[in-house]
């Protein structure tokens, strides 16, 4: 930090004489863009944990719930779920490492990491898609639920949840599900979709023109963000 | 008015020679294989949790959300400082981001330990008709078994 505020000169500094932040207006706005960002999904699974605790006695056991893996039919608690975050973590990586090449002006290193970070953001989106698939589809055997079904209630298997019901328990659980990582879901794809466009940048020569990679250290910024988000849903909906 | 920004450049400050670049990617490599550690161990006390779940602090909360929720913090802490680079940030805009969150984590963790006592008492007499309908069959609902008498 200090060899940080050593390196400000005559041309680099503010009017008032240096930096009041140290970074770049473009690197600023990122931040506070996702200071509000996070204030959603803070607010997202502040209202999931208050509802999870109003409602202890039906609410659905998230390792009874995700137990689904590919290529076996046993059930495997938390898995599939750890492997998605193992995923997330790594293209994590893939990222910062993209952004520390881009500081060594390393385009074709740019280029590969940029490349494994987006690879790394569809196996995720698609591991979401599939966790989804097991969710709607349920258990073979269902459960039996009362519903509310043209004016009257009425006893009906359940297979699987929606919007409406929900096998595993209360509907509300499964509304959840679908919003916060639907609302997390969305952010990776806009990820990788943005991702995707400073890639094609990189190839083109863009960054190499204007003489740094700052557009790669932003994007970055966001794919952290991203991750960082991960990490909380992880914890709140799955292991808790 | 047109923003017209005529103090470069921040941008290009942040560039690092091939030697700083070994060390640094030595040092996110590290930060990899300890967010993998926490998140391995986290999924094997999932796995196995009776242990941790029967220990309590003494406030009656279990070792297990303290252990988790203490991982996440972790994890997040390494990601927002070493990866999003927040740590080497200056110390201004590491607060601007920061603070915030350590006031709202704080006013939740009041509500939540304070308002709690209300959502129990709320719970017992007004969401009798949601509890007993999200039961699943089989499993009599106390609710429901006094109907039954009254018939």
């Amino acid at each position: 930090m200090s060899s940080h505020s050593a390196t400000l000169n005559d041309n680099t500094a503010w009017d008032g004489g240096k930096s009041p932040l140290g970074v770049s207006y473009g690197k600023m706005m990122m931040w506070f863009f996702l200071v509000s960002d996070a204030l959603s999904f803070g607010g997202l699974l502040v209202a999931y944990g208050f509802m999870r605790h109003k409602y202890p006695e039906v609410w659905p056991d998230p390792s009874k719930v995700f137990t689904h893996f590919p290529g076996t039919h046993a059930s495997i608690p938390l898995a599939y779920v750890g492997l998605m975050t193992f995923i997330l973590i790594l293209s994590s990586v893939t990222m910062v490492l993209a952004v520390e090449a881009g500081q060594r002006k390393d385009k074709k290193a740019v280029e590969k990491w940029m490349l494994l970070t987006i690879i790394g953001g569809l196996m995720f989106v698609g591991s979401q898609a599939w966790e989804w698939y097991n969710f709607i589809v349920g258990s073979h055997d269902g459960a039996v639920r009362t519903i509310f079904e043209d004016g009257k209630w009425i006893e009906k298997t359940i297979h699987g949840a929606n919007l409406r019901y929900n096998e595993y328990g209360l509907p509300v659980f499964a509304n959840f599900f679908f919003f916060i990582t639907g609302f997390h879901g969305f952010h990776v794809f806009s990820g990788v979709v943005i991702n995707f466009i400073i890639y094609v940048n990189v190839i083109k020569g863009t960054y190499e023109k204007r003489g740094h990679y700052e557009m790669v250290e932003k994007v970055g910024l966001y794919w952290h963000f991203v991750d960082l988000v991960w990490v909380f849903v992880f914890t709140f909906f799955y292991l808790l | 008015m047109e923003f017209n920004d005529n103090f470069p450049s921040y941008e290009t400050m942040a560039q690092h020679s091939e030697e700083e670049g070994t060390t640094k990617r030595k040092e996110l490599w590290k930060v990899f294989f300890i967010l993998s550690a926490i998140t391995i161990v986290e999924l094997i006390i999932g796995f196995y949790p009776g242990f941790f779940e029967r220990m309590t602090v003494s406030t009656g909360i279990p070792m297990l959300k303290i252990i988790f929720i203490g991982g996440t913090l972790a994890k997040a802490a390494y990601i927002v400082l070493s990866f999003m680079h927040l740590g080497h940030e200056v110390k201004t805009l590491r607060y601007v981001i920061i603070a915030p969150y350590v006031f709202f984590i704080i006013y939740l963790s009041f509500i939540a330990l304070n308002e709690g006592l209300y959502s129990d008492n709320y719970k017992a007499t007004m969401d009798k008709n949601v509890m007993e309908h999200s039961q699943i069959k089989g499993a009599e609902t106390p609710a429901a078994s006094t109907t039954e008498a009254h018939h």
